[in-house]
Protein backbone atom coordinates (compact mmCIF):
# COMPACT_ATOMS: atom_id res chain seq x y z
CA UNK A 1 0.00 0.00 0.00
CA UNK A 2 1.45 3.57 -0.99
CA UNK A 3 0.69 5.07 2.05
CA UNK A 4 1.44 2.35 4.25
CA UNK A 5 4.91 4.98 5.11
CA UNK A 6 2.63 7.71 5.87
CA UNK A 7 0.67 6.05 8.94
CA UNK A 8 2.94 4.48 10.36
CA UNK A 9 5.09 8.11 10.98
CA UNK A 10 1.55 9.61 11.60
CA UNK A 11 0.88 6.99 14.53
CA UNK A 12 4.18 7.42 15.60
CA UNK A 13 3.43 11.27 15.82
CA UNK A 14 0.11 10.68 17.24
CA UNK A 15 1.98 8.02 19.87
CA UNK A 16 4.01 11.29 21.13
CA UNK A 17 1.24 13.64 21.31
CA UNK A 18 -0.72 11.63 23.33
CA UNK A 19 1.62 11.10 25.90
CA UNK A 20 2.08 14.97 26.76
CA UNK A 21 -1.54 15.67 25.60
CA UNK A 22 -2.08 18.07 28.72
CA UNK A 23 0.97 19.60 29.07
CA UNK A 24 0.54 20.24 25.22
CA UNK A 25 -3.00 21.52 25.39
CA UNK A 26 -2.24 24.06 28.40
CA UNK A 27 0.24 25.32 26.80
CA UNK A 28 -1.74 25.91 23.63
CA UNK A 29 -4.77 27.24 25.50
CA UNK A 30 -3.03 29.67 27.95
CA UNK A 31 -1.95 32.52 25.33
CA UNK A 32 -5.40 32.94 23.27
CA UNK A 33 -7.30 32.28 26.81
CA UNK A 34 -5.05 35.01 28.30
CA UNK A 35 -5.96 37.22 24.38
CA UNK A 36 -9.77 36.88 25.27
CA UNK A 37 -10.08 37.62 28.89
CA UNK A 38 -7.94 40.79 28.30
CA UNK A 39 -9.33 42.13 24.81
CA UNK A 40 -13.03 40.05 24.78
CA UNK A 41 -13.54 40.99 28.21
CA UNK A 42 -11.28 43.57 29.21
CA UNK A 43 -11.65 45.88 26.81
CA UNK A 44 -15.34 44.61 25.64
CA UNK A 45 -16.92 47.78 27.36
CA UNK A 46 -14.76 50.41 25.95
CA UNK A 47 -15.17 48.76 22.21
CA UNK A 48 -18.74 47.40 22.29
CA UNK A 49 -20.14 46.16 19.15
CA UNK A 50 -17.73 46.22 16.06
CA UNK A 51 -19.73 45.80 12.71
CA UNK A 52 -22.99 45.08 14.97
CA UNK A 53 -21.18 42.12 16.88
CA UNK A 54 -20.16 42.47 20.56
CA UNK A 55 -16.47 42.36 20.75
CA UNK A 56 -16.09 39.76 22.42
CA UNK A 57 -17.79 37.35 20.48
CA UNK A 58 -15.98 39.36 17.06
CA UNK A 59 -12.38 38.06 18.65
CA UNK A 60 -13.57 34.75 19.52
CA UNK A 61 -13.35 32.76 16.07
CA UNK A 62 -10.21 34.56 15.35
CA UNK A 63 -8.42 33.56 18.38
CA UNK A 64 -9.60 29.67 17.70
CA UNK A 65 -8.33 30.22 13.97
CA UNK A 66 -5.28 31.37 15.06
CA UNK A 67 -4.68 28.67 17.65
CA UNK A 68 -5.55 26.04 14.89
CA UNK A 69 -3.44 27.45 12.44
CA UNK A 70 -0.09 28.62 14.23
CA UNK A 71 -0.02 25.25 16.12
CA UNK A 72 0.18 23.54 12.55
CA UNK A 73 2.43 25.70 11.47
CA UNK A 74 4.66 25.08 14.80
CA UNK A 75 4.22 21.50 14.62
CA UNK A 76 5.32 21.22 11.19
CA UNK A 77 8.34 23.66 10.76
CA UNK A 78 9.92 22.27 14.04
CA UNK A 79 8.84 19.01 13.92
CA UNK A 80 10.62 18.76 10.10
CA UNK A 81 13.43 20.54 11.64
CA UNK A 82 14.04 18.80 14.58
CA UNK A 83 13.82 15.11 12.65
CA UNK A 84 16.30 16.24 9.96
CA UNK A 85 18.55 18.26 11.53
CA UNK A 86 18.72 16.63 15.20
CA UNK A 87 17.55 13.47 15.39
CA UNK A 88 18.43 12.26 11.61
CA UNK A 89 14.76 10.21 11.79
CA UNK A 90 14.03 11.54 8.49
CA UNK A 91 17.39 9.71 7.14
CA UNK A 92 16.54 6.78 9.10
CA UNK A 93 12.80 6.29 7.34
CA UNK A 94 14.37 7.44 4.05
CA UNK A 95 16.69 3.76 4.40
CA UNK A 96 13.44 1.78 4.37
CA UNK A 97 11.09 0.95 1.28
CA UNK A 98 8.77 4.20 1.86
CA UNK A 99 8.66 6.98 -0.52
CA UNK A 100 10.45 10.69 0.36
CA UNK A 101 6.52 11.47 -0.79
CA UNK A 102 5.11 9.05 2.12
CA UNK A 103 7.35 11.42 4.75
CA UNK A 104 6.51 14.48 3.96
CA UNK A 105 2.54 14.29 3.47
CA UNK A 106 2.57 11.87 7.01
CA UNK A 107 4.15 14.96 8.84
CA UNK A 108 1.58 17.28 6.70
CA UNK A 109 -1.24 15.54 8.44
CA UNK A 110 0.53 15.66 11.64
CA UNK A 111 0.86 19.07 11.64
CA UNK A 112 -3.07 19.36 10.57
CA UNK A 113 -3.83 16.99 13.10
CA UNK A 114 -2.29 19.43 16.22
CA UNK A 115 -3.81 21.97 14.51
CA UNK A 116 -7.67 20.36 14.36
CA UNK A 117 -7.06 19.62 17.77
CA UNK A 118 -5.58 22.41 19.17
CA UNK A 119 -8.01 24.78 17.96
CA UNK A 120 -11.16 22.39 19.09
CA UNK A 121 -9.93 22.68 22.49
CA UNK A 122 -9.43 26.35 22.62
CA UNK A 123 -12.78 26.85 21.13
CA UNK A 124 -14.31 24.52 23.88
CA UNK A 125 -12.80 26.28 26.58
CA UNK A 126 -14.17 29.81 25.07
CA UNK A 127 -17.23 28.59 24.24
CA UNK A 128 -17.41 27.09 27.80
CA UNK A 129 -16.88 30.90 29.60
CA UNK A 130 -18.79 32.95 27.02
CA UNK A 131 -22.28 33.16 26.86
CA UNK A 132 -22.71 33.22 22.97
CA UNK A 133 -24.43 30.24 21.18
CA UNK A 134 -24.64 29.08 17.97
CA UNK A 135 -26.53 26.89 15.60
CA UNK A 136 -24.66 23.14 14.89
CA UNK A 137 -24.39 24.70 11.61
CA UNK A 138 -22.69 27.49 11.78
CA UNK A 139 -19.95 25.09 13.63
CA UNK A 140 -19.66 23.36 10.47
CA UNK A 141 -19.26 25.59 7.89
CA UNK A 142 -16.32 27.29 10.59
CA UNK A 143 -14.68 24.10 10.04
CA UNK A 144 -15.39 24.30 6.37
CA UNK A 145 -12.90 26.87 6.66
CA UNK A 146 -10.62 25.96 9.60
CA UNK A 147 -9.66 22.50 7.76
CA UNK A 148 -8.11 23.80 4.79
CA UNK A 149 -6.60 26.26 6.91
CA UNK A 150 -4.85 24.39 9.01
CA UNK A 151 -3.72 22.14 6.34
CA UNK A 152 -2.16 25.33 4.34
CA UNK A 153 -0.43 26.20 7.92
CA UNK A 154 0.91 22.54 8.26
CA UNK A 155 2.03 22.83 4.60
CA UNK A 156 3.46 26.49 5.09
CA UNK A 157 5.61 24.99 8.16
CA UNK A 158 7.11 22.19 6.45
CA UNK A 159 8.06 24.52 3.50
CA UNK A 160 9.58 26.76 5.73
CA UNK A 161 11.35 23.26 8.13
CA UNK A 162 12.37 22.03 5.09
CA UNK A 163 14.38 25.04 3.63
CA UNK A 164 15.48 26.37 6.74
CA UNK A 165 18.55 24.45 8.29
CA UNK A 166 18.98 26.78 11.63
CA UNK A 167 16.33 27.79 14.02
CA UNK A 168 16.92 31.31 14.42
CA UNK A 169 16.15 31.79 10.91
CA UNK A 170 12.65 29.77 11.61
CA UNK A 171 12.22 32.10 14.42
CA UNK A 172 12.68 35.14 12.89
CA UNK A 173 10.44 34.18 9.64
CA UNK A 174 7.74 33.29 12.37
CA UNK A 175 8.02 36.72 14.10
CA UNK A 176 8.74 38.99 10.46
CA UNK A 177 6.17 36.88 8.08
CA UNK A 178 3.82 34.67 10.32
CA UNK A 179 2.22 36.57 13.14
CA UNK A 180 2.03 39.86 11.25
CA UNK A 181 0.17 37.67 8.42
CA UNK A 182 -2.15 36.52 11.40
CA UNK A 183 -2.40 39.71 13.18
CA UNK A 184 -3.00 41.97 10.33
CA UNK A 185 -5.89 39.84 8.74
CA UNK A 186 -8.67 41.48 10.78
CA UNK A 187 -7.96 38.79 13.88
CA UNK A 188 -8.47 42.06 16.58
CA UNK A 189 -10.47 44.54 14.53
CA UNK A 190 -12.75 44.54 11.35
CA UNK A 191 -11.13 45.40 7.43
CA UNK A 192 -12.99 48.17 7.28
CA UNK A 193 -10.51 50.24 9.70
CA UNK A 194 -7.65 50.19 7.06
CA UNK A 195 -7.80 53.02 4.37
CA UNK A 196 -9.58 52.41 1.91
CA UNK A 197 -6.64 51.91 -0.99
CA UNK A 198 -4.96 49.39 1.12
CA UNK A 199 -8.09 47.20 1.86
CA UNK A 200 -8.32 45.58 -1.97
CA UNK A 201 -4.52 44.52 -1.23
CA UNK A 202 -4.86 43.15 2.56
CA UNK A 203 -8.29 41.10 0.75
CA UNK A 204 -5.70 39.63 -1.25
CA UNK A 205 -4.01 37.87 1.35
CA UNK A 206 -5.07 34.13 1.83
CA UNK A 207 -4.96 35.14 6.03
CA UNK A 208 -7.85 37.76 5.21
CA UNK A 209 -9.65 35.01 3.51
CA UNK A 210 -9.46 32.83 6.23
CA UNK A 211 -9.83 35.61 9.43
CA UNK A 212 -13.17 37.04 7.46
CA UNK A 213 -14.10 34.04 5.89
CA UNK A 214 -13.93 31.78 9.36
CA UNK A 215 -15.57 34.71 11.54
CA UNK A 216 -18.58 35.01 9.25
CA UNK A 217 -18.92 31.21 9.06
CA UNK A 218 -18.89 31.21 12.87
CA UNK A 219 -20.95 34.16 13.57
CA UNK A 220 -23.57 34.70 11.03
CA UNK A 221 -23.32 31.62 9.11
CA UNK A 222 -22.83 32.46 5.69
CA UNK A 223 -20.14 31.03 4.01
CA UNK A 224 -18.20 33.26 1.70
CA UNK A 225 -17.04 30.93 -1.46
CA UNK A 226 -14.69 33.35 -2.77
CA UNK A 227 -13.24 33.49 0.57
CA UNK A 228 -13.62 29.84 1.07
CA UNK A 229 -11.87 29.02 -2.52
CA UNK A 230 -8.96 31.44 -1.61
CA UNK A 231 -8.48 28.77 1.89
CA UNK A 232 -9.08 25.78 -0.26
CA UNK A 233 -6.70 26.89 -3.38
CA UNK A 234 -3.73 28.12 -0.59
CA UNK A 235 -3.88 24.64 1.09
CA UNK A 236 -4.13 22.85 -2.33
CA UNK A 237 -0.73 25.06 -3.74
CA UNK A 238 0.87 24.79 -0.37
CA UNK A 239 0.18 21.20 -0.56
CA UNK A 240 2.29 20.93 -3.87
CA UNK A 241 5.05 23.04 -3.08
CA UNK A 242 5.98 21.80 0.09
CA UNK A 243 6.17 17.94 -1.62
CA UNK A 244 8.00 19.54 -3.87
CA UNK A 245 10.37 21.29 -1.98
CA UNK A 246 10.88 18.65 0.70
CA UNK A 247 11.62 15.84 -2.57
CA UNK A 248 13.70 18.26 -4.00
CA UNK A 249 15.61 18.48 -0.66
CA UNK A 250 16.09 15.17 -0.24
CA UNK A 251 17.27 14.86 -3.45
CA UNK A 252 20.79 17.03 -2.94
CA UNK B 1 48.64 -7.82 -9.02
CA UNK B 2 46.40 -10.39 -6.62
CA UNK B 3 45.55 -8.14 -4.49
CA UNK B 4 42.73 -6.56 -7.32
CA UNK B 5 39.96 -7.87 -8.08
CA UNK B 6 39.13 -8.69 -11.80
CA UNK B 7 37.04 -6.41 -13.64
CA UNK B 8 34.21 -8.69 -14.20
CA UNK B 9 30.61 -6.84 -16.22
CA UNK B 10 28.12 -6.80 -13.62
CA UNK B 11 25.89 -9.81 -14.74
CA UNK B 12 28.47 -12.45 -15.38
CA UNK B 13 28.57 -14.37 -12.01
CA UNK B 14 29.19 -18.06 -13.01
CA UNK B 15 28.98 -20.85 -10.73
CA UNK B 16 32.05 -21.15 -9.57
CA UNK B 17 32.69 -17.05 -8.40
CA UNK B 18 30.19 -16.31 -5.68
CA UNK B 19 28.01 -13.83 -6.33
CA UNK B 20 28.77 -10.39 -5.85
CA UNK B 21 26.85 -8.48 -3.11
CA UNK B 22 28.06 -4.64 -4.33
CA UNK B 23 29.42 -3.66 -7.96
CA UNK B 24 30.63 -0.66 -7.84
CA UNK B 25 31.80 0.80 -11.41
CA UNK B 26 33.55 3.87 -11.73
CA UNK B 27 31.60 5.84 -8.97
CA UNK B 28 31.92 9.77 -8.77
CA UNK B 29 30.56 11.92 -6.44
CA UNK B 30 31.47 15.86 -6.70
CA UNK B 31 29.95 18.58 -4.11
CA UNK B 32 30.74 21.59 -5.88
CA UNK B 33 34.46 21.93 -7.07
CA UNK B 34 35.26 18.98 -4.38
CA UNK B 35 35.51 15.52 -5.80
CA UNK B 36 34.39 13.31 -2.90
CA UNK B 37 34.65 10.00 -4.85
CA UNK B 38 37.05 9.62 -7.74
CA UNK B 39 35.80 6.93 -10.64
CA UNK B 40 35.59 4.27 -7.74
CA UNK B 41 35.84 0.39 -8.45
CA UNK B 42 34.75 -2.09 -6.16
CA UNK B 43 32.89 -5.38 -5.70
CA UNK B 44 31.67 -7.05 -2.49
CA UNK B 45 31.14 -10.83 -2.15
CA UNK B 46 27.95 -12.13 -1.10
CA UNK B 47 28.14 -13.43 2.62
CA UNK B 48 31.75 -11.39 3.19
CA UNK B 49 32.42 -8.84 5.96
CA UNK B 50 33.79 -5.89 3.58
CA UNK B 51 36.20 -3.34 5.36
CA UNK B 52 36.37 -0.10 3.70
CA UNK B 53 39.05 2.11 5.40
CA UNK B 54 40.02 5.42 5.34
CA UNK B 55 40.95 8.62 7.18
CA UNK B 56 38.38 11.43 7.51
CA UNK B 57 37.22 12.91 4.56
CA UNK B 58 38.14 9.98 2.65
CA UNK B 59 34.98 9.77 1.08
CA UNK B 60 33.45 7.18 2.75
CA UNK B 61 29.97 8.35 4.07
CA UNK B 62 29.79 9.65 0.67
CA UNK B 63 29.92 6.24 -0.79
CA UNK B 64 27.61 4.64 1.91
CA UNK B 65 25.54 7.17 1.35
CA UNK B 66 25.02 6.37 -2.41
CA UNK B 67 24.61 2.51 -2.12
CA UNK B 68 21.94 2.82 0.68
CA UNK B 69 20.03 5.31 -1.99
CA UNK B 70 20.21 8.37 0.28
CA UNK B 71 22.50 10.29 -2.22
CA UNK B 72 22.89 10.40 -6.24
CA UNK B 73 26.31 9.92 -7.93
CA UNK B 74 27.44 12.90 -10.11
CA UNK B 75 28.16 9.34 -12.54
CA UNK B 76 29.14 5.93 -12.78
CA UNK B 77 27.03 2.61 -11.48
CA UNK B 78 26.37 1.43 -7.85
CA UNK B 79 24.73 -2.11 -8.18
CA UNK B 80 23.10 -3.80 -4.74
CA UNK B 81 21.73 -7.09 -5.41
CA UNK B 82 21.35 -6.82 -8.57
CA UNK B 83 19.67 -3.52 -8.59
CA UNK B 84 20.44 -0.37 -9.90
CA UNK B 85 21.03 3.05 -7.15
CA UNK B 86 19.64 4.81 -9.57
CA UNK B 87 16.48 3.33 -10.94
CA UNK B 88 15.67 0.54 -8.01
CA UNK B 89 15.60 2.80 -4.64
CA UNK B 90 12.62 0.91 -3.16
CA UNK B 91 14.28 -2.24 -4.10
CA UNK B 92 17.80 -2.08 -2.84
CA UNK B 93 15.91 -0.54 0.19
CA UNK B 94 13.85 -3.63 0.79
CA UNK B 95 17.24 -5.63 1.39
CA UNK B 96 19.19 -3.25 2.80
CA UNK B 97 20.21 -2.50 6.70
CA UNK B 98 21.43 0.64 7.76
CA UNK B 99 23.72 1.89 10.37
CA UNK B 100 24.66 5.52 9.39
CA UNK B 101 27.31 7.37 11.25
CA UNK B 102 24.59 9.59 13.42
CA UNK B 103 22.59 7.50 15.62
CA UNK B 104 19.37 8.52 14.20
CA UNK B 105 17.49 7.14 16.49
CA UNK B 106 14.05 8.46 18.29
CA UNK B 107 14.68 9.82 21.26
CA UNK B 108 10.96 10.30 22.29
CA UNK B 109 10.20 6.36 21.67
CA UNK B 110 11.53 3.72 23.57
CA UNK B 111 14.14 1.01 22.70
CA UNK B 112 10.91 -1.54 21.50
CA UNK B 113 8.76 1.24 19.67
CA UNK B 114 12.24 2.59 17.68
CA UNK B 115 12.33 -0.77 16.45
CA UNK B 116 8.44 -1.35 15.91
CA UNK B 117 8.24 1.79 13.85
CA UNK B 118 11.54 0.56 11.45
CA UNK B 119 9.36 -3.08 11.55
CA UNK B 120 5.98 -0.96 9.98
CA UNK B 121 8.09 1.16 7.50
CA UNK B 122 9.44 -1.70 5.60
CA UNK B 123 5.61 -2.99 5.58
CA UNK B 124 5.73 -6.04 8.08
CA UNK B 125 3.11 -7.15 10.12
CA UNK B 126 2.99 -7.17 13.94
CA UNK B 127 3.06 -11.01 14.28
CA UNK B 128 5.88 -11.12 12.31
CA UNK B 129 8.18 -8.59 13.79
CA UNK B 130 7.13 -8.67 17.77
CA UNK B 131 8.91 -12.08 18.23
CA UNK B 132 11.68 -10.60 15.45
CA UNK B 133 12.10 -7.36 17.91
CA UNK B 134 12.41 -9.98 20.96
CA UNK B 135 15.21 -11.83 19.41
CA UNK B 136 17.03 -8.86 18.37
CA UNK B 137 16.97 -7.38 21.50
CA UNK B 138 17.87 -10.22 23.52
CA UNK B 139 20.75 -11.00 20.94
CA UNK B 140 21.96 -7.27 21.06
CA UNK B 141 21.52 -7.34 24.83
CA UNK B 142 19.02 -4.92 25.69
CA UNK B 143 15.72 -6.93 26.53
CA UNK B 144 16.24 -5.33 29.91
CA UNK B 145 16.20 -1.76 28.85
CA UNK B 146 13.58 -1.91 26.01
CA UNK B 147 11.01 0.19 27.39
CA UNK B 148 13.78 2.65 28.11
CA UNK B 149 14.33 6.13 25.73
CA UNK B 150 17.38 6.08 23.84
CA UNK B 151 18.65 9.03 25.47
CA UNK B 152 19.21 6.89 28.80
CA UNK B 153 21.56 4.41 27.14
CA UNK B 154 25.59 4.48 26.72
CA UNK B 155 26.94 5.03 23.52
CA UNK B 156 27.58 1.17 23.01
CA UNK B 157 24.12 0.74 23.90
CA UNK B 158 23.12 2.96 21.44
CA UNK B 159 25.23 1.84 18.97
CA UNK B 160 23.68 -1.81 19.20
CA UNK B 161 20.33 -0.70 19.41
CA UNK B 162 20.73 1.15 15.71
CA UNK B 163 22.52 -2.13 14.48
CA UNK B 164 19.30 -4.02 15.80
CA UNK B 165 16.91 -1.49 13.82
CA UNK B 166 18.56 -2.03 10.68
CA UNK B 167 18.39 -6.20 11.22
CA UNK B 168 14.73 -6.17 12.45
CA UNK B 169 13.49 -6.74 8.19
CA UNK B 170 16.54 -9.28 7.79
CA UNK B 171 18.54 -7.41 5.35
CA UNK B 172 20.83 -9.29 2.75
CA UNK B 173 22.88 -6.08 2.92
CA UNK B 174 24.16 -4.55 6.18
CA UNK B 175 25.75 -1.54 5.80
CA UNK B 176 27.83 0.13 9.10
CA UNK B 177 29.48 3.65 9.01
CA UNK B 178 32.20 3.98 11.17
CA UNK B 179 30.21 1.96 14.18
CA UNK B 180 32.57 2.14 16.80
CA UNK B 181 33.91 5.77 16.52
CA UNK B 182 33.12 7.48 19.73
CA UNK B 183 33.04 4.26 21.71
CA UNK B 184 34.99 3.34 24.65
CA UNK B 185 37.50 0.28 23.92
CA UNK B 186 35.28 -1.52 26.27
CA UNK B 187 32.06 -1.18 23.75
CA UNK B 188 33.74 -1.38 20.93
CA UNK B 189 35.00 -4.76 21.98
CA UNK B 190 30.77 -5.59 22.39
CA UNK B 191 29.90 -4.12 20.02
CA UNK B 192 32.94 -5.92 17.49
CA UNK B 193 31.23 -9.56 18.78
CA UNK B 194 28.02 -9.04 17.48
CA UNK B 195 28.87 -7.61 14.21
CA UNK B 196 30.95 -10.69 14.13
CA UNK B 197 27.75 -13.05 15.67
CA UNK B 198 26.12 -11.57 12.29
CA UNK B 199 29.07 -13.10 10.01
CA UNK B 200 27.58 -15.25 7.02
CA UNK B 201 24.27 -14.53 7.39
CA UNK B 202 24.65 -11.58 5.26
CA UNK B 203 27.09 -9.33 3.55
CA UNK B 204 28.23 -7.14 5.85
CA UNK B 205 29.44 -3.53 4.28
CA UNK B 206 31.40 -1.32 6.73
CA UNK B 207 33.78 2.02 6.92
CA UNK B 208 35.56 2.73 10.02
CA UNK B 209 39.04 4.48 10.17
CA UNK B 210 40.93 2.28 13.30
CA UNK B 211 42.78 -0.30 11.41
CA UNK B 212 42.55 -2.53 14.32
CA UNK B 213 39.03 -2.95 14.16
CA UNK B 214 39.53 -3.75 9.75
CA UNK B 215 41.72 -6.36 10.99
CA UNK B 216 39.71 -8.06 13.56
CA UNK B 217 36.53 -7.99 11.52
CA UNK B 218 36.82 -8.17 8.12
CA UNK B 219 37.79 -10.55 5.54
CA UNK B 220 38.32 -7.89 2.83
CA UNK B 221 39.35 -4.75 3.20
CA UNK B 222 39.44 -1.57 0.71
CA UNK B 223 41.64 1.67 1.72
CA UNK B 224 40.91 4.33 0.25
CA UNK B 225 41.53 8.57 0.59
CA UNK B 226 40.72 11.09 -1.12
CA UNK B 227 38.08 9.61 -3.55
CA UNK B 228 40.29 6.84 -3.99
CA UNK B 229 40.75 3.36 -4.16
CA UNK B 230 44.48 2.84 -2.74
CA UNK B 231 44.39 -1.22 -1.94
CA UNK B 232 41.97 -4.08 -1.78
CA UNK B 233 42.86 -7.51 -0.54
CA UNK B 234 43.10 -9.51 2.95
CA UNK B 235 44.14 -8.29 5.75
CA UNK B 236 47.37 -10.38 4.90
CA UNK B 237 47.42 -9.84 1.05
CA UNK B 238 48.00 -6.28 2.33
CA UNK B 239 50.61 -7.39 4.87
CA UNK B 240 52.48 -8.85 2.26
CA UNK B 241 51.97 -6.23 -0.05
CA UNK B 242 54.56 -4.04 2.01
CA UNK B 243 57.44 -5.81 -0.74
CA UNK B 244 58.96 -8.79 -0.03
CA UNK B 245 61.10 -7.40 2.98
CA UNK B 246 60.87 -9.00 6.44
CA UNK B 247 61.35 -7.20 9.67
CA UNK B 248 63.49 -9.08 12.56
CA UNK B 249 64.00 -7.37 16.02
CA UNK B 250 67.59 -9.45 17.81
CA UNK B 251 67.62 -8.29 20.63
CA UNK B 252 70.84 -8.78 22.98
CA UNK B 253 71.71 -9.27 26.39
CA UNK B 254 74.61 -6.79 27.81
CA UNK B 255 75.70 -3.51 26.30
CA UNK B 256 76.89 -5.13 23.04
CA UNK B 257 73.71 -3.70 20.55
CA UNK B 258 75.78 -0.79 19.45
CA UNK B 259 78.91 -2.73 17.99
CA UNK B 260 76.48 -5.35 16.16
CA UNK B 261 74.42 -2.83 14.85
CA UNK B 262 77.52 -1.45 13.37
CA UNK B 263 78.29 -4.64 11.59
CA UNK B 264 74.51 -5.06 10.60
CA UNK B 265 74.54 -1.96 8.61
CA UNK B 266 77.33 -3.03 6.54
CA UNK B 267 75.67 -6.15 5.36
CA UNK B 268 74.32 -6.01 1.73
CA UNK B 269 70.92 -7.99 2.54
CA UNK B 270 69.96 -5.06 5.52
CA UNK B 271 68.06 -2.93 3.79
CA UNK B 272 67.19 -0.98 7.14
CA UNK B 273 68.05 -0.72 10.66
CA UNK B 274 67.10 1.29 13.40
CA UNK B 275 68.29 0.62 16.97
CA UNK B 276 67.00 0.78 20.02
CA UNK B 277 68.92 0.84 23.59
CA UNK B 278 69.06 -3.45 23.74
CA UNK B 279 67.72 -4.43 20.38
CA UNK B 280 68.43 -3.89 16.58
CA UNK B 281 65.30 -4.08 13.99
CA UNK B 282 66.49 -4.95 10.96
CA UNK B 283 64.61 -5.23 7.66
CA UNK B 284 66.04 -7.90 5.64
CA UNK B 285 65.37 -7.74 1.72
CA UNK B 286 64.09 -11.24 2.07
CA UNK B 287 63.63 -14.26 4.94
CA UNK B 288 66.41 -16.23 3.39
CA UNK B 289 68.49 -13.24 4.40
CA UNK B 290 68.25 -14.33 8.45
CA UNK B 291 70.79 -17.31 8.08
CA UNK B 292 73.55 -14.86 7.08
CA UNK B 293 72.62 -12.23 9.57
CA UNK B 294 72.78 -15.14 12.36
CA UNK B 295 76.08 -15.96 10.55
CA UNK B 296 77.83 -12.83 11.66
CA UNK B 297 76.69 -12.32 14.61
CA UNK B 298 78.38 -15.45 15.48
CA UNK B 299 79.71 -15.54 18.87
CA UNK B 300 77.62 -12.45 20.04
CA UNK B 301 74.78 -12.65 23.14
CA UNK B 302 71.63 -12.61 21.53
CA UNK B 303 69.19 -13.18 23.53
CA UNK B 304 65.91 -13.08 21.52
CA UNK B 305 65.54 -13.05 17.17
CA UNK B 306 62.10 -12.09 16.21
CA UNK B 307 59.74 -11.78 13.58
CA UNK B 308 57.87 -8.52 13.87
CA UNK B 309 54.78 -8.57 12.31
CA UNK B 310 53.45 -5.75 9.91
CA UNK B 311 50.71 -3.69 10.77
CA UNK B 312 47.69 -2.20 8.78
CA UNK B 313 49.21 1.10 9.72
CA UNK B 314 52.58 0.17 7.98
CA UNK B 315 50.80 -0.23 4.76
CA UNK B 316 48.66 2.70 5.27
CA UNK B 317 51.72 4.64 5.64
CA UNK B 318 53.67 2.91 2.76
CA UNK B 319 50.48 3.19 1.03
CA UNK B 320 49.45 6.77 1.48
CA UNK B 321 53.22 8.17 3.13
CA UNK B 322 51.12 9.46 5.80
CA UNK B 323 49.66 7.67 9.12
CA UNK B 324 45.66 7.69 9.43
CA UNK B 325 44.24 11.05 10.17
CA UNK B 326 41.46 10.59 12.61
N1 LIG C 1 27.18 17.57 1.67
C1 LIG C 1 28.46 17.89 1.42
N2 LIG C 1 28.78 19.02 0.76
C2 LIG C 1 30.05 19.34 0.48
N3 LIG C 1 31.12 18.59 0.81
C3 LIG C 1 30.88 17.44 1.47
C4 LIG C 1 29.55 17.02 1.80
N4 LIG C 1 29.62 15.84 2.45
C5 LIG C 1 30.93 15.54 2.52
N5 LIG C 1 31.69 16.49 1.94
C6 LIG C 1 33.16 16.46 1.78
O1 LIG C 1 33.48 15.30 1.04
C7 LIG C 1 34.65 14.68 1.55
C8 LIG C 1 34.34 13.26 1.95
O2 LIG C 1 33.47 13.28 3.06
P1 LIG C 1 32.91 11.96 3.73
O3 LIG C 1 32.33 11.11 2.68
O4 LIG C 1 32.01 12.38 4.83
O5 LIG C 1 34.23 11.31 4.30
P2 LIG C 1 34.44 10.24 5.45
O6 LIG C 1 33.11 9.62 5.75
O7 LIG C 1 35.40 9.26 4.88
O8 LIG C 1 35.00 10.95 6.62
C9 LIG C 1 35.10 15.54 2.72
O9 LIG C 1 36.12 16.40 2.26
C10 LIG C 1 33.88 16.32 3.10
O10 LIG C 1 34.22 17.56 3.63
MG1 LIG D 1 32.12 9.47 7.52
Amino acid sequence: MILRGTLAIWQRDMLILRRSIFSELLAVVAYPLTMYLAFGIGMQSYIGLVDGTPYGLFIAPGLITMTAVNAAYNESVWSLWFHRRVQFTIESYRVTPISVSEIVIAKICTGFTHGIIKGVAVGVVIFAITPFRFPLEHLFYYLLFLIPASAFFSCAGIISGTVMDKPETIGKVEAVLVMPLIFMSGLFFPLSSYPTDVIPWVKLLPTTALFEGARRALVAGEVQSVYLLQVVLSALFTFIAAVVIFRRKMSE
Amino acid sequence: MRWQLRAVPCMESTETMPAAAIIIRSLTKVYGSLTALDHFDLEVVQGSIFGLLGPNGAGKTTLIRILTTLMRQSSGTAVIEGFDSLRDGREIRRRIGVVSQENSLDRYLTARENLELHARLHGLAKRQYQPRIDHLLELMGLSGRQKDFPDTFSGGMQRRLVIARALVHQPQVLFLDEPTTGLDPQSRRAVWEYIRSLAGSMTIFLTTHYLEEAEQLCDRIAIMDHGRLIALGSTQELKDRLSGATVYEIEFAGQSADQYARLLADMSCVIGISRAERSVTVTLECWECLSEIVTALNGAAIRRISLKERTLEDVFISLTGEKVRE
